[in-house]
């Protein structure tokens, strides 16, 4: 029999640590109470649940056993203390309500310290539940002692209300405690989430840097990119043209250029400006004359902060879906332009337009993504991406927040 | 097969296209290039119109992509591949059925490509069928090769601009440097030129049937021979006959 209900106990413990740990199995529990409470369990959020989960595994077996005969005994002392003090308590009467209530405080405390956003955002509700309680075990128990004792009920009014007032007075002292206890866990339980949301943010800002860093190496290396423009200096060279020399250099500029804003997450419209033109250079003498290409700069915004490699996934994108599949090439525009507190560049080019970025096969879709989303980072609403038909081609607008000089 | 094989070559950036050129003709100079395209259309018309034995194909083109034409030459030429797409993206034409290059390229690997060339052209080219197969799997695994398709034409008609839904077309027809666009009520002419237009149709409902005519399946009534190589069609809503060509004769081979 006890190792019945030994083995009952310590299989019920290992589920529930199972619950907390991976709440996904709580659907899967036996029917019943049992599941009732894990898919509670489970609900709650995996802060909390990792604190139940510890306190379960520090009074896991045996170390829960020594816990509870170790509180029963010191309420078993408050009540041979109770009864020294005054002897009106007989001391079976003084021992047992002094367990009770120890019990009963016990279960209130551990209660409020796993409860605690429960408890915090409904407190009135549980001084409603708290006073409800105590006119309920007054009465009860008043009635039950004058039926044992065989008095007549004439007193009852008076007992209860004198009983009453006890039971009253020292539950609210446990209410009070509970909700202070409630209030300041919760207090450290929203620092510890906010501090573990800003952890993840963190950390989610960086791999996207890392993401977008890697992006760009994958274009520098991508294989039409290289080996169509190594392709290109090799054919050149071959003839001794001085050109050969020219598209060598403009490519030397464009890797690095591009390694130097891979490391940095803002550069100037200047620099940007230069790497494109490094880029089209080399596009240019590949592509021959179906590249036509103009760059325009205003002198006052060369100093203009931005986000790095936009402005080159713009002219990236102009190039790979809108001139390289139009069969008589186009021109790509770039410029900058002041506006009334903001910036706009524009990448324009008269390639094939819409319909080839709209087409959700291929990589055109995420470099876009990529613009918008460090612009969100950079910039919140202030700032936005914006593609719209040229007709011929696609235009597509940067706009950020300029303060004007 | 002749002693001057033909050769067609399809490549888009100039300077690629004049190292292939000039490396073709040192490792195999009894070859003829017979075309030098710049798009995959423009690769497409001139193989209906110059036939050869061989075609160089980019695969990442303007227009047609190199995949593209190859499904359409199918077993009329011997197909090697031209591309810069990686190693592993091209693994695929290890099974044996076309052969490819790799950009930029170089000599050694083209005088392997030009040897295996001559041995094949002895025999005629691979089967359709495993070509076929191929070409589908490597349209679905590389990106940004497959052509937008179309569905409205805009195309002016006495004053007006009417808009045509590509599914209302009996037929597309070449004429010269225009385009004759046959419906049921009425016909219009739009400037682009055919082999420009039928990249952008389904070739699965627009079914070539000569270099100058393209056919709605839907609007093809019968088919009709003439005597043993000729064949022409017989469209619904039109009393016009359309001349199929010997390369098409085989789309209406029962």
């Amino acid at each position: 029999m006890w190792r019945k209900v030994a083995n009952w106990y310590r299989g019920w413990e290992e589920e529930q640590i199972a619950v907390l740990e991976r709440p996904e199995l709580a659907p899967g529990a036996a029917q019943g109470y049992r599941r009732a409470i894990y898919c509670k369990m489970a609900e709650r959020s995996p802060l909390e649940r990792q604190q139940m989960r510890d306190f379960c595994v520090a009074l896991k077996g045996w170390r829960g056993w020594l816990w509870t005969a170790a509180l029963l005994a010191v309420y078993t002392l408050c009540g041979v203390a109770l009864h020294l003090q005054s002897p009106g308590f007989g001391w079976a009467k003084a021992i047992v309500s002094a367990n009770m209530c120890g019990i009963a405080v016990t279960f209130a405390l551990v209660g409020a310290w796993f409860n605690y956003r429960q408890f915090s955002r409904k407190k009135l509700k549980l001084l409603v539940a708290v006073l409800g309680f105590a006119v309920f075990a007054a009465v009860t128990s008043t009635g039950l002692s004058m039926w044992l004792e065989g008095q007549p009920l004439a007193h009852a009014l008076e007992r209860v209300s004198n009983f009453l007032r006890g039971v009253l007075v020292g539950s609210l002292a446990i209410l009070e405690l509970v909700l202070i206890i409630s209030i300041l866990r919760n207090r450290h339980y929203e620092a510890m989430n906010a501090q573990l949301q800003r952890e993840a943010e963190q950390a989610r800002l960086a791999r996207e840097l890392s993401e977008s860093q890697l992006r760009l190496l994958r274009a520098q290396i991508e294989p039409h990119f290289l080996f169509n423009t190594l392709g290109a200096v090799q054919q050149l060279a071959q003839h001794g043209a001085p050109r050969a020399a020219e598209l060598t250099g403009n490519l030397i500029d464009f890797l690095r250029s591009s390694l130097r804003d891979m490391r940095s997450e803002q550069v100037s419209l200047a620099a940007e400006f230069g790497l494109v033109e490094s880029y089209l250079k080399v596009m240019q003498v590949r592509l021959g004359e179906r590249l036509r290409f103009s760059l325009q700069l205003p002198r006052a915004l060369e100093e203009l902060r931005l986000p790095s490699m936009i402005l080159l996934t713009l002219v990236e994108n102009a190039i790979k879906h809108g001139i390289e599949p139009a069969l008589r090439g186009g021109e790509v525009t770039v410029s900058a332009q002041a506006l009334d507190g903001a910036v706009r560049i524009r990448v324009q080019d008269g390639g094939v337009g819409m319909s080839a970025i709209a087409a959700p096969e291929g990589s055109g879709g995420t470099g876009l993504d990529n613009v918008r989303h460090r612009l969100r980072l950079a910039y919140g609403e202030a700032a936005g991406l914006h593609l719209r038909d040229g007709e011929p081609g696609l235009i597509a607008d940067v706009t950020i927040p300029h303060a004007q000089a | 097969m002749t002693m001057n094989p033909s050769v067609l070559v399809a490549e888009d950036e100039p300077l690629m296209r004049e190292r292939l050129l000039e490396m073709l003709a040192q490792s195999w100079p009894e070859a003829r290039v017979v075309l030098v395209a710049e798009n995959g259309n423009d690769a497409w018309d001139g193989f209906l119109e110059h036939e050869p034995d061989v075609a160089f194909l980019d695969i990442r083109m303007p227009g047609l992509s190199g995949l593209e034409v190859a499904e359409r030459i199918g077993a009329m030429a011997h197909v090697v591949f031209v591309t810069a797409y990686d190693q592993y993206a091209v693994d695929a034409f290890d099974a044996g059925a076309v052969d490819y290059l790799l950009k930029p390229v170089q000599m050694d690997r083209l005088e392997r490509a030009v040897a295996r060339l001559k041995a094949k052209l002895v025999q005629p080219p691979a089967d359709g069928a495993a070509m076929g197969e191929l070409l589908r799997h490597l349209k679905s695994a590389l990106p940004g090769v497959r052509q937008e398709r179309t569905r409205w034409i805009k195309a002016s008609v006495g004053r007006q601009v009417r808009v045509i839904d590509v599914d209302e077309v009996l037929f597309f027809q070449s004429d010269t440097r225009y385009t004759r666009i046959v419906l049921r009520d009425y016909e219009a002419l739009v400037r682009t030129p055919l082999k420009d237009l039928l990249s952008t149709l389904d070739p699965d409902r627009f079914w070539q049937i000569h270099r100058a005519t393209v056919v709605n399946v839907n609007a093809i009534a019968a088919a009709e021979r003439i005597d043993a190589e000729r064949m022409q069609v017989l469209v619904k809503g039109s009393d016009e006959k359309l001349a199929v060509s010997r390369t098409f004769v085989h789309l209406f081979r029962e």
